[in-house]
């Protein structure tokens, strides 16, 4: 793992990525980072991407932006598990997830409910898989009483930089930005192939069955293009989303991947180089069997961070925890100020425009298919 | 992608913010194209108070990202309906606004003739903001409706705070939270029910601060805490009083705090219990004016004017003699400071080791948090949960004096957090005016002026605070608001619920019936104990009130006991509710985003949030203000056909009806909500809670307004604080950096309640008591919060967020209670005691303490089968204690003082719902197995 640790250390280059046919030489790489420290699992991130991307028929399981709890299933269920992906270059065969496995997608019967009757049946799901949904294994998590874990987990499109999706079209639908690193999906020339969903390992790609197209999150390029933060990272009440480009060496993201490696990839053994990372979960102390602190034995087992967030992530919660001291000690941190964000607008790079000042209709009219 | 950059297309942006009942204003942008909304997100506008403390943006929500899905949601109201079947058969029909209209107003104009106006009832509540509100109070108020006090009803009433400081307002602004050291998240759980807020905490957390999350489970907050105390639900007050008896064990006391600050050095008689006053010793003063033991000087008067001491010392130890003066005979009596007492409880009843048999937290552990919040600036951030527990109270007092021991509270990062509806004087002042205008505004602020001189004569320590108070004690004595309780007990049969001793405190020396009596008979909430015994309910009201879903007991009590006496039943909402679909006549309202409002004003923002009209209301849907507008116009218009223009209420005061109409609008000057709320900033400008020449203009522009003062009223003054442009507001500071006294009976932060009944109750003092048996012998302990995808049950049927938890209620066990009982994830259970049962989908999740049943709040009954939900099994208790009055500061202020129900800690089992073998209430076993009660096993008995 010192190859790996070498890597993270080093500035990338944006124009480093594989000499793919879905990736040009790159200008920037869009990034982002989640600090999971400040999550709260409040879904704002998932219902604000859900009430504006993912409303129409066909879309009703598509959630691009999930916020799962941590030990868990997931979404879809047992992603974990599903395949994708490469290991040294070498493709990984993946499962192609279901509406089930995705789940939710609920209608409800109001009329019947209010109106029909008076069955007093008690208002349920009508329609879809009823047993299993976004967020279904919410605050479960893991662990005997008192020392439960669990954690929030927010993700979407990775973006990588090894873009495997890309890789499987056959009808070369999708490619990434040379400017900025989007994973774009033309859907028009995608002809429901789905060989993306098995490839990418994070399930984060679905179908729609109505318009017969796979779709994933598109960064909320409409907004990104006029300068403003994508809907998950802006309405984050918890401003614990950082958006910019990751190769801005001043920016927050680019200090807190490389410089103080405090932010990791999900899953980097998965072989994609996602360009969203996360700031590992600190967690409260464990209680001994008689009920006093146990300050030596992480409450979150390192082996399970690990196997998230790779090698790397006891490190990195070792320095953030190092910070903590210090601050608590009367010191002053750079990387917690960072994290702390007392400017709102320090979250978003250059997308810090607010969306009411856009040009409305007018947006949609001048608008054109990107190359 | 054009098809995606089309979806941003819109042709106006409107502010708006959703006025539900979390109270917070977020500032939103809502886009509309073609007349529809078609999305919205936080403006992000605010700028950053003060340097070095993060700003408040975005302030947010899932909630607020899917609130318009509601409007054009399948349970939206867009016609007005009438019940055609029985009362809850799900049988409308439309009719039209007019034949509704005069449906209610013959209703209540037979009621007035009949039975008196007493007999027409309003639910208040808080949902919905201001123009959800005033309208209907302003109609209730014209006829002499009963309205029944809005936080009697939902029971956010701090009973401890309030016990304590006299009020529940210690409600510093959220971003004071970033200037604390520890931190405290106890009896809460921020990171599900203050989503927009929560940031401080985290925060706070990267720039020093400790974060304690104090709970039964390991809870969301917990999650981003240090330290997860895993208390036994219910015991919160045994572990407060722990730490308690450390600071005082280890010397660690902030006496000059306490001296200052709290009656703790106010000598109390050993004889009686009763605080030594100065007509005890014949000393020419009045029953409250107390004393204190000056280490130099002995027996001295304590100050009542202010709270400094100058040069006085008062005795925190030891007990002194007196001479009393007993029908003009001189008795000796000896005294000691409530201090002395307090030590001494705790160090019989409540050492680490003790309480940790109670509470099952280590002793260890509680030593080091009680030194920690003698060192660190610390603040408890606690929620409405404890007055949800019938000993709420006793756990609030006894986390009130950690602080005071520790001197935290009124500097910056430190002290409770409260509630403090403030900012908006012209709302206040919009229900004295009887016409629009400044003039008549600054007649009234003089008057207000005038009328505080007038009293502060009488009594020169009188704080403006307690001045206010006073002058809305004498409003309310006029006006329309009625702690439920009495409606209740006399209406809706809980008299013979609240008199089940089982279900009371063991230690309840009599039966509720005699206290009931006793504070009847001694008139202690007359003229506020509305409707009485002989006003039979008859019209019932609810206006965004869903009385069904709310009310503890509902199903049993209401439906089955006040319904049938209910000549009509109204609901005013925009959604179908549980409520609204047992009503007689259900009327659309207007939804959020389509009519003018502002947001409760609260000190949690300091802001104002402005709401604008970005659609026009769907189908035929009509604002309240418009609503009620229009109803007194058909009163009117009725009263005058019928030959019923006027009669005297039961206060003897007399009320004309046909002119109705023109009072509702003040002859036309308050034709809508543009010009109500125009009104309120101008007024609010007067007095100064806002910039000057603040308008309805203003909030256009801006989406809120920042307060810059908290203005002339008791509810703003009651913060103590003062309001600058550059700094986090801080709560209490004018108590503890200028010697401002409380509104107490003692005028100081008051541990010792010596009422008569506190003393025969042994709860002069706080201590702990286990939670009643409600419900019965059954060995789950049911509890509660509010959950994390709807603020109560308004966003239940909002479909996007149905589908970020289960789509249905569910409830939350352990695997080492699931598993006996062969109880596995999703299986529908169901969940019974004394009282009743509903059926409910199971969760099993280790996060939960085994003992424990989780069912958050805010289900609609109609998402159960049968429709029978958690309030089945809730007989909502009261606590005998609640309904002292007219003493001190325990007397009935509206949304403070009065007896609330209880719905935590209500004991139960649970089986499996298709495992109907016949239910044997098994014995109550300790709640809960913790790893500690197998420790203690060899212990003594356990404290119940």
């Amino acid at each position: 793992m010192a190859g790996r640790e070498k890597q993270m250390s080093e500035s990338p280059s944006p124009v480093s990525a594989a000499s793919r046919r879905s990736v040009p030489k790159l200008a920037h790489q869009l990034a982002m980072v989640f600090d999971l420290n400040k999550c709260i699992g409040c879904q704002t991130c998932s219902v604000a991407c859900k009430v504006l991307w993912t409303r129409e028929e066909g879309m009703e399981h598509q959630w691009w932006c999930t916020v799962n709890t941590q030990p868990g299933r997931g979404t879809p269920r047992d992603w974990e598990q599903m395949g994708g992906g490469e290991r040294g270059s070498i493709p990984v065969p993946g499962h192609l997830p279901t509406r089930e496995e995705f789940g939710g997608g609920w209608d409800f019967d109001f009329q019947k409910l209010f109106y029909g009757g008076g069955g007093r049946e008690g208002l349920r799901p009508s329609s879809g898989a009823d047993d299993w949904g976004p967020n279904w294994d919410e605050d479960q998590g893991a662990g005997d009483y008192p020392n439960s874990y669990y954690f929030y987990l927010p993700r979407i499109c990775n973006h990588c930089t090894n873009p495997v999706c890309a890789e499987a079209c056959p009808a070369g639908a999708m490619h990434k930005r040379a400017e900025d690193g989007i994973v774009v999906r033309e859907e028009g020339r995608c002809r429901g192939f789905r060989f993306c969903m098995e490839a990418c390992p994070y399930k984060k790609i679905y179908w729609n069955h109505v318009n017969q197209v796979s779709q994933h999150c598109i960064f909320c390029l409409p907004r990104i293009e006029q300068g403003v933060a994508p809907a998950c990272a802006r309405q984050c009440p918890g401003r614990l989303v950082f958006t910019g480009f990751l190769d801005d060496v001043e920016g927050p993201i680019h200090k807190l991947v490389y410089e103080w490696k405090v932010a990791l990839p999900l899953h980097p053994e998965y072989g994609t180089s996602p360009n969203v990372f996360y700031v590992p979960p600190l967690a409260p102390h464990r209680l001994n069997p008689d009920g006093s602190l146990d300050t030596q034995t992480p409450r979150i087992p390192i082996e399970y961070l690990e196997r998230l967030f790779g090698p790397l992530v006891g490190g990195a919660l070792g320095r953030l925890r190092g910070e903590i001291e210090k601050v608590r000690a009367g010191a002053s941190s750079e990387m917690l100020d960072t994290l702390i964000a007392y400017k709102w607008s320090s979250l978003f790079g250059p997308f810090t425009k607010d969306p009411a000042t856009l040009a409305g209709a007018a947006a949609a009219d001048g608008a054109t298919e990107e190359a | 992608m054009d098809r995606y950059r089309g979806r941003l297309a819109f042709d106006a942006v409107h502010w708006g913010t959703h006025c539900t009942n979390c109270l917070a204003a977020c500032p939103y942008r809502v886009f509309t194209a073609g007349g529809r909304v078609v999305y919205e997100e936080p403006a992000g506008n605010l700028a950053q108070v003060e340097p070095g403390v993060p700003d408040m943006n975005p302030m947010s929500c899932q909630k607020g990202a899917a609130f318009s899905e509601k409007l054009y949601a399948p349970d939206r109201i867009t016609h007005p309906l009438r019940r055609v079947g029985e009362r809850g058969s799900g049988r409308f029909r439309r009719v039209s606004w007019d034949e509704a209209l005069r449906e209610i107003a013959d209703a209540i104009i037979d009621t007035i003739d009949e039975e008196g106006c007493e007999s027409i009832v309003f639910e208040e509540t808080t949902e919905g903001g201001l123009m959800c509100w005033a309208p209907y109070l302003r109609f209730a108020s014209m006829i002499g409706a009963v309205t029944l006090d809005g936080n009697g009803l939902i029971n956010d009433f701090l009973v401890g705070q309030y016990m304590t400081f006299g009020k529940f307002s210690g409600a510093s602004s959220v971003d004071d939270t970033f200037h604390s050291k520890l931190i405290f998240l106890w009896h809460s759980n921020p990171a599900t029910t203050s989503i927009p807020y929560h940031h401080y905490v985290s925060e706070a957390r990267y720039h020093g601060a400790e974060v304690i999350c104090v709970a039964p489970d390991y809870n969301s907050s917990a999650v981003g805490s240090d330290t997860f105390v895993a208390v036994r639900p219910g015991s919160d007050a045994a572990l407060a009083l722990a730490m308690c008896q450390v600071i005082l064990e280890e010397g660690l006391l902030d006496a000059k705090f306490v001296r200052e600050q709290t009656d703790l050095p106010l000598l109390v008689r050993s004889d009686d219990g009763r605080f030594l006053t100065a007509r005890a010793l014949g000393d020419g003063g009045a029953a409250d004016d107390f004393y204190m033991w000056d280490e130099k000087d002995g027996l001295t008067r304590a100050p009542r004017e202010s709270l400094a001491l100058g040069s006085l010392q008062p005795a925190l130890t030891g007990s002194f003699e007196v001479q009393l003066s007993v029908g003009g005979e001189s008795e000796t009596v000896k005294v000691s400071p409530v201090i002395a007492l307090l030590r001494e409880r705790l160090a019989s009843e409540y050492t680490p080791e003790l309480a940790s048999r109670v509470c099952g937290v280590h002793p260890e552990l509680i030593r080091e948090l009680a030194r920690k919040a003698a060192r660190l600036p610390t603040k408890i951030l606690s929620g409405y949960n404890t007055p949800k527990y019938y000993h709420g109270d006793l756990m609030e007092r006894s986390m009130v004096l950690l602080l005071a021991l520790t001197g935290n509270w009124g500097r910056r990062g430190r002290g409770i957090q409260g509630l403090c509806v403030a900012g908006l004087d012209g709302y206040f002042l919009f229900n004295v005016k009887s016409k629009p205008g400044l003039a008549q505004t600054e007649q009234i602020v003089a008057g207000i002026a005038g009328a505080t001189s007038a009293l502060r004569e009488k009594d020169p320590g009188l704080t403006d605070e307690m001045a206010g108070m006073q002058l809305l004690q004498s409003a309310t004595a006029q006006g329309t608001a009625a702690p439920p309780v009495f409606f209740w007990y006399h209406h809706c049969g809980y008299r013979e619920v609240w008199n089940n001793r089982e279900w009371n405190d063991p230690e309840m020396p009599r039966p509720f019936d005699d206290y009931f009596a006793e504070a009847t008979e001694k008139g202690w909430w007359a003229g506020v104990a509305r409707p009485g015994p002989e006003s039979e309910p008859r019209v019932l009201f609810g206006v965004a009130a869903n009385t069904l879903r709310r009310t503890r007991g509902a199903r049993r009590q209401l439906l089955e006991k006040l319904w049938p006496k209910l000549r009509l039943i109204v609901s005013v909402d925009w959604r179908m509710t549980s409520t609204g679909s047992q009503a007689d006549i259900v009327l659309p309202a207007a939804c959020q985003l389509e009519r003018p409002n502002v947001q409760y004003p609260l000190t949690h923002s300091m802001r104002l949030g402005f709401s604008d009209r970005c659609v026009a209301p769907q189908g035929e849907a009509r604002t309240e203000w418009e609503i009620f507008r229009a109803l007194s116009e058909k009163v009117a218009q009725r009263a005058g056909e019928r030959g019923i223009t006027e009669f005297r209420d039961a206060r003897r005061q007399l009320r004309r009806l046909d002119d109705l109409g023109q009072r509702f609008t003040a002859d036309g000057a308050f034709c809508d909500e543009e010009s109500v709320i125009d009104e309120w900033v101008r007024d609010s400008a007067v007095t100064g809670t806002m910039p000057p020449g603040t308008s309805v203009a203003t909030l256009r522009e801006q989406g809120s307004v920042r307060f810059t003062g908290m203005g002339v009223f008791a509810m703003g003054l009651s913060v103590a604080a003062d309001v600058a442009p550059d700094r986090t507001l801080t709560a209490f500071e004018w108590h503890v950096q200028r010697g401002v006294p409380y509104p107490t009976l003692t005028r100081r932060a008051q541990f010792y309640i010596d009422h008569p009944w506190f003393l025969e109750a042994d709860e002069a003092l706080p201590r702990h008591k286990e939670p009643p048996a409600m419900g019965g012998e059954y060995p789950l302990l049911l509890t509660s919060g509010h959950n994390r995808a709807s603020i109560h049950s308004v966003d239940m049927s909002n479909r996007v967020l149905l589908q970020t938890h289960r789509g249905r209620p569910s409830c939350v066990i352990s695997p080492r209670d699931a598993a006996p009982r062969g109880i596995r994830d999703g299986d529908t259970v169901r969940v019974a005691n004394d009282c009743g049962s509903y059926q409910v989908h199971a969760k099993v999740s280790g996060a939960v303490r085994p003992g424990q049943l989780i069912l958050y709040n805010g289900w609609e009954p109609y998402m159960f089968a049968g429709w029978r939900s958690s309030n089945d099994v809730e007989p909502g208790m009261v606590k005998w204690l609640h309904l002292v009055g007219r003493y001190g500061h325990l007397r009935y202020l509206p949304f403070n003082w009065q007896p609330v129900p209880s719905d935590r800690a209500v004991f139960v089992e649970v089986q499996r719902s298709d495992d109907e073998r016949s239910r044997a209430p098994g014995a109550r076993s300790a709640l809960g197995a913790h790893p500690l009660e197998a420790v203690y096993a060899n212990g003594e008995k356990e404290h119940v």
